[in-house]
This record gives structure tokens, sequence and C-alpha cells, in this order.
């Protein structure tokens, strides 16, 4: 009697926390269907405005633009971050002493920093290098991503040392046993980041909200602010753009999905 | 294939020596096996022969070739992992010629040599299969052909069977004794297991603390130990070391009497003399040289008895605490607590001076 009430306790705290996570998307999916006051009145069945709101986004905004911008700097500083990631947390890990460890220590110290703390100096770099309203001033603050060294570093603890080992022995250099042996070893690690990373950088809003000063270098995710801040928000219009936002992150969640919970586990299996 | 010297070689980490001056002769085709308790630097020494570990003083000579700054991929070794260490992402194809691929062989060259080394392993079936695919016994079969691919003057197995399970190290240790008659290769492998040790070796190198402790073949490292620590490693069940006392000592030995057993007499032939009269030493007697007509006889109580089928463990004791241990073949009708009498011919019997090293 207790094993049965106990799995109905444990069924209902699930079902709870699974209608907490997966509400939120459906009310937006719904919410795109219906027009705002719909919305605001607290409706949440599917409706038949989904059309009418993708066209109202598409006379507001340039989606394609807004698309290839996100993707753009989403990919790059993605690709980016992975390489400076993974060779940093590899050489800390691989190559440890004292200095190095009293770097690495340093560097999570710097994670304790708000990063409003840094905007003025960034933007100020940025200025200098005559590269506001650029892309590239969103990729390069946050390629060397500190939390992404920590976490390649740690996941490197369960790379085998017999397996570097083996490729010494078979002839490898040190950056062929990273790209030839690590690299493939780790692809869950390396799929977790990835998911990690995009999303980060796709949610990006508070350092591209003050960098990118026209629409045609503005993001995905500022349209959608700025859809908000009209002096009365179409609520359908937003939640279809959100919709939309949405996708590519769910997208890579679903193609990377079992290796993402596996790179978190730190399995290696 | 190949020789092997190692020249007054140690290794330090900082402050502290973990192989400390040794020296060691391995000839072409020889099995040398080293054998040791855990942290005894055995492995630590493969790894230095490897190239996997800098040696901070001495020399390291292959073929005759001083290879103390040579990559590793570069001194002709080959070398098996405890683990395996096969590249999980590969197949057994690519994993055996991945060296290869690296060293610039051809294509044609690197398959021919694979699919040798796959004959000569019985790997047919299992080439385009996954590490993951594989048992554990069929893992250590790929890592050998891995090492078999390279065709190195030296093969270095780095305890290699341990992660096996009880009938299948057996397998594989049969295999591997008749893969070295095959390759005729010079062998060095580590191994805690002193009966894989006794098997396979053709020299034994017992370690202990960073040192050699002994060199020499399976039987005289049994027969002839230096000190007690071999005496003590090698054999099982473990050797008695009973404590004794120099009674008398003449021009050409030294009688010593056990006080804990009825102040039993033993001789021992000694050909330099280096005890006096109330010198404490210790006596050694392996518990497979107990029988049933040798002249020094113990009265003692049965303990405890181990039955292996054909022979069986018997500890047994004096009332002292300190516990014989006897194997036999007729220990199945003994039963705990019953009295033993324990028979020994006085020329197995091995005598230690109180440092611990053997008096001959």
């Amino acid at each position: 009697m207790n094993r049965r009430l106990h799995r109905i306790m444990v069924y209902t705290l699930l079902s709870i926390a699974a209608f907490v996570s997966v509400f939120p998307f459906l009310w937006l999916i719904l919410g795109a269907t219906n027009i705002s006051p719909d919305i605001l009145s607290g409706k949440a069945t599917p409706g038949h405005a989904l059309f009418d709101n993708i066209v109202k986004l598409t006379q507001q905004v340039d989606l394609v633009q807004l698309f290839y911008n996100s993707t753009k700097i989403a990919v790059i500083a993605t690709a980016l971050t992975l390489v400076v990631a993974s060779l940093s947390g590899y050489a800390f890990e691989i190559f440890r002493s004292k200095l190095s460890d009293r770097i690495f220590a340093g560097l999570l110290a710097m994670l304790s920093i708000p990063f409003a703390a840094l905007m003025i100096p960034l933007f100020i770099i940025m200025a200098k290098l005559h590269l506001i309203n650029t892309h590239t001033a969103i990729i390069i603050p946050t390629v060397a991503s500190i939390f992404m060294i920590f976490y390649f570093r740690q996941a490197t603890k369960s790379f085998p040392t017999e397996l570097r080992d083996a490729a010494r022995v078979d002839g490898l250099k040190e950056w062929q046993i990273f790209f030839y042996i690590y690299v493939p070893v780790m692809r869950s690690t390396y799929a977790a980041a990835t998911i990690i990373i995009f999303m980060a950088n796709w949610n990006n809003y508070l350092w591209p909200l003050i960098v990118l000063q026209t629409n045609e270098t503005k993001t995905l995710t500022l349209a959608v602010a700025s859809l908000l801040s009209a002096y009365v928000p179409d609520y359908g219009v937003v939640m279809v753009a959100t919709t939309l936002a949405t996708l590519p992150t769910l997208f890579i969640f679903f193609v990377l999905q079992k290796q993402f919970v596996q790179g978190l586990l730190g399995s290696l299996k | 294939m190949s020789g092997l010297k190692l020249r007054n070689v140690r290794k330090s980490y900082g402050a502290v020596e973990v192989i400390k001056d040794v020296s060691l002769d391995i000839e072409p085709k020889e099995f040398v096996v080293f054998v040791g308790p855990s942290g005894c630097g055995k492995s630590t020494l493969l790894r230095m022969i490897a190239g996997l570990e800098e040696i901070t003083v001495g020399d390291l000579e292959i073929g005759g070739t001083r290879m103390n700054d040579v990559d590793p991929s570069k001194r002709g070794i080959a070398m098996v992992f405890q683990s395996y260490a096969l590249y999980p992402h590969l197949t057994v194809r690519e994993n055996m010629g991945f060296a290869l691929r690296f060293a610039g062989v051809a294509k044609d060259q690197i398959v021919k040599q694979v699919d040798d080394a796959a004959h000569t392993l019985a790997l047919g079936e299992l080439m385009d299969r996954l590490p993951r695919q594989l048992s554990g016994g069929q893992r250590q079969r790929v890592a050998i052909g891995r090492a078999i691919v390279r065709k190195p003057e030296v093969f270095l197995f780095d305890e290699p069977l341990s992660n096996l399970d009880a009938e299948l190290r057996v397998h594989m240790r049969i295999e591997l004794a008749r893969l070295h008659k095959s390759l005729a290769a010079t062998v060095v492998y580590v191994t805690h297991d002193q009966v894989e040790a006794m098997t396979l070796a053709d020299k034994i190198v017992v370690m202990n603390r960073g040192v050699i402790s002994q060199v020499g073949s399976p039987l005289d490292v049994y027969d002839n130990p230096d000190n007690v620590f071999v005496a003590g490693f090698i054999g099982s069940p473990k050797i008695n070391f009973l404590k004794g006392v120099v009674e008398r000592v003449s021009k050409t030995g030294v009688t010593v009497t056990l006080p804990g057993y009825s102040d039993a007499k033993i001789s021992f032939a000694t050909k330099s003399v280096l005890l006096a009269v109330g010198d404490a030493v210790t006596v050694g007697l392996r518990p497979q040289h107990f029988n049933t007509s040798g002249t020094l006889k113990f009265k003692l109580n049965v303990e405890l008895i181990e039955h292996l089928g054909g022979e069986s463990f018997v500890y047994a004791g004096n009332g002292s605490g300190d516990l014989i241990t006897v194997a036999t073949q007729l220990g199945r009708g003994l039963k705990a607590g019953e009295k033993f009498e324990a028979r020994i011919d006085l020329a197995k019997a091995l005598l230690f001076d109180q440092a611990g090293q053997r008096v001959r």
C-alpha cells in the first residue's frame, strides 16, 4: 500500500512539473492562432487567426533578414565557442600545473562579475574597434565563455588517459590527439555544449540591444521584444513571432537530444 | 627483435622518488615480467620504457640505441593497456590500422598488415564492429592485434588480463604464451598476479618500493628468493615465516632453534657466516614443502581448512597465535580443532637474517 501511495505521489508531482514546463509552450502555440483580445481574455483553445497573425508579422518586420541575422550570429558564435572552450578545457585538465590551476581559479572568480558591470567597458572597446552595430561585436565577447571552459574541463576528467597514451604510442601529436580522438570520443559533451551555447546566443538580448542600432543588423529576439513595445501590443503577432523564434532551438534540441542527456551525465559509452 | 637495457634509471615526481636506481638487461625474444605489489613502480617503469613518462636520471637503450628522448612512436614499441584503450569511435579494423595510417603507410599495405594480424588472432568476424560491441576477451585480442600490426621490436603489456574474469584470464594467458612463441618477440609484461608471472615469464623481475628485489627465472625466484619480500610475494599460499634464534655457528653453517615450536632445531649449510650466536633470524617454510616423511616435525592444532579439490590448505597453530599454512593432498579427512602433525624436509627451509636478506 505504501509503495502504491509513493507511486501516486511521484506521478502527481511529475505531472505537475510536466504541466508547468509544457503549458507555456502550449499557450504560446494556442495564442498564435488567436487574436489579441481573445488571448488577453484567457482563451486557451485553438483559434482561426494564425494566418492573419503571420501576415501582420511579415508586414511589421523583415522576417527573413531577422532569421538570417540571428542564425548567423548563433552559428558562428557557437562554432567559435566550441573550439575555444574545448581547447581551453582540454589544456587546463591535461596539462595541469600549479600555474594553470591558479589561472583557472582566477577565471572562475570572474564568473561572479555580472554582465551589467562589463557592458560599459565592453561598449567602449567595441566603439574603439569601430565594431558598434556589427555582428562581430556580438560574437567576440561570447567566444571565450568561462562557463563553457569550466564545462569542458570537467568533462575532460572523464576522458580516459589511456586513450591519450595509446594515441601517443600510435604516433599522434597533441593536436592530432585532440582532433582525431578527443573530439569524436567526447561528442556527447559537444552536443550538450552546442545546445547550451546556441540557445544562449539565440536568446541573447541585452548586449545586442545596446550594440545593434539599425533594423538591418537586429536579431529576432530584439524584434520580438520590439513588438511588445508598441502602444497597444498585438499579442497574436507576438505569439507567432515568439513561436517562430523558439523553433530553431527546439529543432536543435530534438536532433541532439540523446547526446545532450549523455553529455550532461558525462557518459562516454 | 631487439633487447632492452636500463642503466641506473630513476624517476622522481618532485621530491618523491618512485623508481630508485634500476638497472636491467632484457635479451632479444625474452618474455620478462615485472611483478610486485600495487605502488611498487612496475607500471611507471613500463611507461618510462614506452616513453609515456620521462626518465629523470639514467639511460634506456632499445636495440642498442639510447631512447630517453625519442618519441614513443619511434621507439619500436607497441603497448597493450589494462583498459585496452581501444578508440571507441573506430571499428576494429580502423583501430588496428590507426597507427599505420599516421605513420604514412600505403593503404594496401595497411590492409595486408591488419588482415595478417586479424588472421593470427582469429578476429575475422569482428573487424567491422565497434569496441562497445565486443566482449572483454575480444577487446583484449583486438588490443593485442593493434600492437602486432605495428611489427614492433618490443611489446609492452600493462596488466592486460586484470579486467578479465578468471576463466578468460587463463585462456588469454595461454594465448599470450602461444603468441610469444609464434612472434618470437621481446615482451615486457607488468602484472601483480604472480600466477601470470610464473607461467608466462622467461625472467621475472620482482619489484618493491621502486627497486628491483630480485631478477631470475620463475623457479629460481620461487626456490631461491634473495630476501623475505620475494619469498613472501612469490608463492601461493604465502610462505610461512617462523621466528628463530641462532644457537650455534660453525665454519660450514648455522643451527637455528625455533622457540615457538618446542625449540625445534634446523641446521643450515652456509658459504659465509655473518651471523653470531643469539641473533634473531627468520625461517621460511613453503606450504607446499610439507609432507609425511620430513625429519622436522610440528605438532599443531587445526584451526581452518580450505578444500580446493585436488589439495587442501590447512591453517594450524601451536597455541601461540601464529598460524602455519600447510598445503596437503591428505587434508580431506581433517577437521578444525583436531591435532595435526606437519613434517618438512630440512633441506627445503630458507634462512633470512634480521634485515630480511637470505643467508646462503
